[in-house]
């Protein structure tokens, strides 16, 4: 359920990230994509990643929401070592730990609003009650009560954009990933997604991970790490927008 | 679960490419329904004349067939000499007789031909009068006991009685023609059989027949009739399968009993078989070839639609992954759409041929041989069903499991 977490005195790194390195192999050459990255994100704290394209971003990212394995090194989420989880295991995880918000929204055409958030419910062990409840309750959250029947199709991209945030907060996870959410966005529409993951920092109590070139973006994080060519070059505390 | 909605609107998504689709598997199930189905009915064809098969037992060297009735007796027994020797489950005598009303002006009205045999094994030995409708079974059962009881008595068809304008209980008298000129037969009507293959068929008791044969000598001053030796012109021998026929056969012909004139033995299944043997390729064709072509190209067809639609929706399958779905969620989704829309579509078809072929057609008029019409077996249904079933999960299992294998660190990458 959505629910505030109790406040822990001190803020507890939710992800921890130990002297990660990514390649991947293309034919005989091997392509150092991350080399040996640590970092460790705070509860509820809303980080932004920045860096040139090809710096590694996304695949950062995708490590940490547990969407594909480091070569070497350890990523631990919420006291759980993902790095070292199977595939299924990583999937199962995912559902209930993980919410993912993507730069081009990636909802199912062929499905409502309300089905859309529904999905993730559908791996989960509830009652047709319960998971009516969450669905109405995210959307509520993310503005669109009254868009729930409306197929994708029918949504501005910033509608669209609430209903992809909306289906990943639906489960209720500790962390939000989202990879330049606003990237396909006009200007005001940017301003508003960037202000309703604010808002649901706040209320909800998430730790959000924000990968964006946009430095307005960058500046309503609590700190921005900047990443080139797979390492860490300087992280500095951004202006708090609130 | 909420799954098979999200099968549905996907099938309704690319409505077009669904419908033809469909479309190719309906055709395609049609064929196979009816290819399927001509295999089935001559199968069932033939097999039925393999078992509880018809042998007939005739003169080896000379046409008409002519044996001596003291041949009967051993032939109704298969020539069984030893215990082990296969016996007949039943049999049947034919001896002909042709006569004549008027003797004065010979006309196909006033001819008749008859067969002199045991009344009793009429309704077990004449093809089709073993399955009669229970009202006209009666009335033959009550005809036979009546025709076995009454010496002179004869069974007629129904084209006698229109012929000779009588009725049954009626009397007439037949003068012999050509072989069997000095045989004269007085008979009474005990009965008709019923309507149809009968209706030229007259059949009276053999007692009757083989007493007159005699009295033609003591009339004629101990000169038998030519006929005299010669009165039984074939045997009906029923047989549990080809095995017996096989052995019977052996019997019979090698039996010392039947040396002059020597008897041959066959089947009427044997003329199917070899029949059929002229087909055996295109039957073999049918089943092995066309048939299995038919289910390819379906699979073929289905695999193509099913791997579009799947190219289409990496992305859409790639973010179910993301949001936890497992590879088997994905498999199932992508295979129940196709199943789905493979197996009804099949079913459909199948029902439609049916009842087009069955029910509108009345069977699928097909002369050949002793075959008349086609029908569709009901099992089609199940075949249809199941064709269609197969051929799209053949043809999407390859297009499905690249899908659920999909990384979906790749497909969001840039390099993807
Ligand atoms: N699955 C993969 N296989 C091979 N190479 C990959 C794969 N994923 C990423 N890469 C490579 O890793 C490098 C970093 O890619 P990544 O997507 O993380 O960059 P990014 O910082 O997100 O860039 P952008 O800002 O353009 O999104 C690129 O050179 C890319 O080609
Ligand atoms: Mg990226």
């Amino acid at each position: 359920m959505i629910s505030p977490m109790p406040t822990p005195a001190k803020r507890e790194p939710v992800v921890r990230v130990h002297d990660v390195h990514k390649y991947f192999r293309r034919g005989s050459e091997r392509l150092d994509v991350l080399k040996g990255l640590t970092l460790e994100v705070p509860d509820r704290e809303f980080l932004g990643l920045m860096g040139p394209s090809g710096s590694g971003k996304t695949t950062l990212l995708n490590l940490i929401a547990g969407l594909d394995t480091p070569s070497e090194g350890e990523i631990w989420v919420a006291d759980q070592m993902i790095s070292g989880m199977s595939e299924s295991q990583l999937a199962r995880w995912r559902t209930r730990n993980v919410g993912f918000v993507f730069q081009f929204y990636h909802l199912l055409p062929v499905m409502t609003a309300y089905e859309n958030v529904e999905l993730p419910l559908l791996l989960l062990p509830l009652s047709a009650r319960q998971r009516r409840e969450q669905v109405k309750t995210a959307l509520e959250l993310v503005g669109l009560s009254d868009r729930l029947h409306h197929r994708p199709g029918q949504l501005s991209g910033g509608q669209q954009q609430r209903v992809g945030i909306a289906r990943a907060i639906v489960t209720d996870p500790a962390i939000l990933v989202a990879d330049e959410p606003t990237g396909d966005l006009d200007a005001r529409s940017a301003e508003e997604i960037l202000d309703l993951l604010g808002e649901l920092r706040e209320s909800l109590e998430k730790t959000i991970l924000l990968v964006t070139h946009d430095p307005r973006a960058a500046r309503r994080t609590d700190r921005v790490l900047h990443l080139d060519k797979g390492v860490l070059v300087e992280s500095g505390v951004a202006d708090r927008a609130e | 679960m909420k799954l098979g909605i999200l099968i549905f609107r996907n099938l309704r998504r690319n409505l077009l490419r669904s419908i033809l689709t469909s479309l190719g598997t309906v055709v395609l199930v049609f064929v196979v329904t009816l290819v399927w189905s001509i295999l089935a009915f001559l199968q069932a064809a033939t097999e039925e004349k393999t078992r509880n098969l018809k042998a007939i037992v005739t003169e080896r060297w000379s046409i008409p067939s002519r044996l001596p009735f003291s041949y009967a007796a051993t032939l109704a027994e298969g020539a069984a000499r030893s215990p082990q020797d296969v016996r007949p489950l039943d049999s049947m005598n034919w001896q002909f007789y042709g006569g004549t009303v008027d003797p004065e002006k010979i006309s196909r009205e006033s001819l008749i031909y008859a067969i002199a045999s045991d009344p009793r094994k009429i309704p077990t030995m004449l093809d089709g009068l073993e399955s009669l409708p229970p009202d006209q079974e009666e009335q033959l059962r009550k005809d036979v006991e009546k025709l076995a009881a009454t010496r002179q008595g004869v069974i007629v068809g129904r084209n006698h009685l229109t012929a000779l304008n009588k009725r049954i209980g009626d009397r007439f008298k037949l003068f012999g023609i050509s072989t069997y000129m000095g045989i004269d037969l007085e008979f009474e009507i005990v009965g008709a059989f019923p309507p149809g293959r009968y209706d030229g068929l007259a059949a009276f008791n053999s007692d009757y027949y083989l007493n007159e044969l005699d009295a033609y000598a003591r009339r004629n001053n101990g000169r038998k009739h030519p006929l005299a030796e010669h009165s039984l012109n074939l045997v009906w021998l029923k047989l549990a399968d080809t095995d017996a026929f096989n052995r019977v056969a052996e019997q019979i012909e090698s039996s010392p009993s039947f040396n002059s004139p020597a008897v041959k033995c066959e089947t009427a299944a044997s003329g199917i078989a070899s029949f059929l043997d002229a087909f055996r390729d295109l039957i073999w064709g049918m089943r092995w070839l066309l048939a299995p072509a038919c289910v390819a190209t379906l699979s073929l067809i289905i695999a193509n639609a099913i791997s579009i639609s799947i190219r289409e929706r990496r992305l859409e399958l790639a973010v179910l992954k993301v949001l936890g779905f497992r590879p088997w969620q994905i498999l199932t989704l992508v295979l129940g759409e196709s199943v789905l829309l493979g197996s009804l579509s099949g079913l459909a078809s199948a029902v439609a041929t049916y009842a087009a072929v069955n029910w509108w057609m009345q069977g699928l008029k097909f002369p050949i041989a002793f075959f008349d019409a086609f029908f569709i077996p009901s099992d089609a249904m199940v075949w249809g069903f199941c064709v269609g079933a197969a051929a799209s999960l053949a043809g999407s299992f390859l297009p499905a499991w690249s899908a659920c294998r999909v990384k979906v660190a790749d497909v969001f990458s840039k390099v993807a």
